[in-house]
């Protein structure tokens, strides 16, 4: 429907004539490349993996993208209520549900969007200063035995799974309290309480615990045909997958049900 | 004009918690009527406004723009209506023609071209493309109304329209919403506790309290109603108790200010003028003093507390 690519179009303005949106995509270009300048100048040459560096950067680059998307999120239906002008967003031949779809598409688009720019920008940089030939070990030793072609791809698909995850959970608390500084907060919690939580839930070691959400949050365990996240209850994929399908399913729910039925008043 | 009304409200009822916020509410507005929604503040006005826009889902009752049920219809209710809730809230970062050019996106019907035409109408040309964050609130308020009237609404909601303006920019706003009203038909429904200004503004006002409506009147031509209007008239005499004992019987009249004060309509006037003449009272001014809207308002409201 050619109208509804108006809303996204919409969407996009309000997220991209901010300066703000510039400096994270600035951020996101310049940090792998001051990386990977200072490992060079310090003395990492051709014993340097282009692949190491590349997968060591991403992961960090990861971790802004999801704060950067959880703000835009957040920002995107919270902010249009501290801002007032969700009165005359609202006031429009739309349904509420037809526009909270097309701020989450557009939230969507902006990670996608990132993401990309995170792998291209971190892939010729590494691909310029370091050795791509050498197919050594991978960080950590977690490799057996694929490609790195391979192996940074799934990086990035299964971190990108985690990126949505926590960004709907923003969404959700963002139309949940109207606020983004509540949202933006208890998503960053969620980001980074959760290898924490992780640990402490897998001292339970019951069997229940491969149903928390947070269990599943890291899904690079997987990456080479490892037995999943958590210690003593081998789990594949597919079924981290469908729990998190499960949250994902739960979370667009509450958002939805309450960005529809709640007034808007003050 | 008299056609079918461009918004009917139809006991309006709107609960919250164990509070009745709004209590069974009906009133409609006609084509080329400019409507004032007066009331102290907690009346509810706002919140009345927020049903008929769908902000707000009402407990009981229905309110229908045109033929649509806002209720059920939203749509094609919403559709033909352009409102301001409270103040023009835009976005700052972005200039005044990308704030209309997204909310005309978001209705099929606005060209180019009738974005133009509406920044020309409410004199903004030479700033729409500045960021919003540069803009007064007098041009804040102009572009708000450019937003609301794009769509050639039938329906103009206004809360507080004159909220944060000088006196020249409610003029300007004032004869704005009855040029609308008058030429093109438009119904306007404008809200507001400045009962001057509404008595300037609007054809009738409802007076809301406690979320009841306790009164809707034409301001125009009251004498059109039928009504004989009994006027306070003040009479300046050089002997007061005298004039008072000699218009015995002549409704109750009191002695202000060392003036003569009766309530009396025109032809009463001249009648006590004539006899007070003859008794050889010494006149010198007849004023009659029209009761303000406020003084109506206020003698209505009462001095009741809020709650």
């Amino acid at each position: 429907m050619a109208n509804f690519m108006n809303l996204i179009l919409n969407e996009n303005m309000k997220i991209y004539r901010r300066i703000r949106t510039w400096i994270m995509l600035g951020l996101i270009v310049v940090i792998p490349i001051l990386v990977s300048l200072i490992v060079l100048l310090a003395g990492g040459g051709d014993d340097t993996s282009s692949w190491v560096m590349m997968s060591l950067e991403s992961y960090f680059l990861f971790m802004l993208i999801t704060v950067f998307t959880v703000v835009v999120a957040s920002d995107s239906v919270a902010g249009e209520f501290s801002q007032g002008t969700i009165k005359l967003l609202l006031i429009r031949p739309w349904s509420r549900s037809t526009i909270l779809l097309s701020k989450y598409i557009a939230t969507i688009l902006f990670g996608i969007g990132f993401t990309i720019v995170a792998f291209i920008v971190t892939l010729l940089v590494n691909m310029a200063l370091f050795n791509s030939t050498s197919t050594t070990e991978l960080s950590d030793g977690l490799l057996s035995g694929i490609s790195d072609w391979n192996y940074i791809i799934q990086v990035y698909l299964l971190k990108f799974v985690t990126l949505i995850l926590i960004v709907t959970f923003g969404f959700m608390m963002s139309s949940a309290f109207r606020s983004s500084g509540l949202a933006i907060g208890l998503s960053l919690a969620l980001l980074f309480a959760g290898n924490l939580i992780t640990g402490l839930f897998a001292l339970a070691n019951k069997a229940w615990v491969k149903y928390v959400l947070f269990m599943h949050l890291d899904l690079s365990p997987y990456i080479g045909g490892g037995s999943g996240p958590i210690p003593n209850h081998p789990t594949t994929l597919g079924f981290s997958l469908s729990v998190l399908a499960v949250y994902f399913v739960i979370f667009n729910l509450v958002s939805w049900t309450v960005f529809r039925k709640r007034d808007v008043a003050a | 004009m008299s056609h079918a009304p461009v918004v009917r409200l139809q006991n309006v009822t709107k609960v919250i918690g164990k509070r009745t916020i709004i209590d069974r509410v009906s009133f409609e507005v006609h084509p080329g009527e400019v409507f004032g929604f007066l009331g102290p503040n907690g009346s509810g006005k706002t919140t009345t406004i927020r049903m008929i826009v769908g902000l707000m889902g009402m407990t009981a009752g229905d309110i229908h723009v045109g033929d649509h049920s806002v209720r059920t219809e939203f749509s094609d209710a919403i559709n033909q209506v352009g409102a301001i809730v409270e103040n023009p809230e835009m976005y700052k970062y972005l200039t005044g023609y990308q704030n209309l050019v997204h909310y005309a996106r978001m209705n099929s019907s606005i060209t180019k071209e009738r974005i133009q035409e509406v920044i020309n109408l409410v004199g903004l040309q030479g700033r729409i493309h500045d960021k919003v964050k540069k803009y007064s609130l007098g041009m804040r308020q102009r572009l708000g109304v450019a937003q609301a009237i794009m769509h050639k609404p039938k329906l103009l909601v206004l809360d507080e329209p004159t909220n944060g303006l000088d006196p020249a920019g409610i003029r300007e706003l004032r004869d704005y919403l009855r040029r609308l009203a008058q030429d093109q038909g438009t119904a306007v429904l404008v809200s507001s506790h400045l009962l001057s200004e509404m008595e300037l503004m609007c054809d009738r006002v409802a007076i809301l309290q406690k979320g009841q409506i306790i009164d809707v009147r034409s301001i125009k031509g009251q004498a059109a109603d039928g009504q004989v209007t009994q006027e306070e008239v003040h009479f300046d005499v050089d002997h007061p108790d005298a004039a008072l004992g000699i218009l015995e019987g002549q409704g109750a009249g009191k002695i202000v200010d060392g003036m003569l004060v009766l309530s009396s309509d025109r032809t009463g006037i001249a009648a006590i003028n004539r006899r007070l003449v003859e008794a050889g009272i010494n006149i010198y001014g007849i004023r009659v003093k029209t009761k303000s809207l406020e003084d109506q308002f206020l003698e209505m409201t009462g001095s009741e507390t809020i709650g």
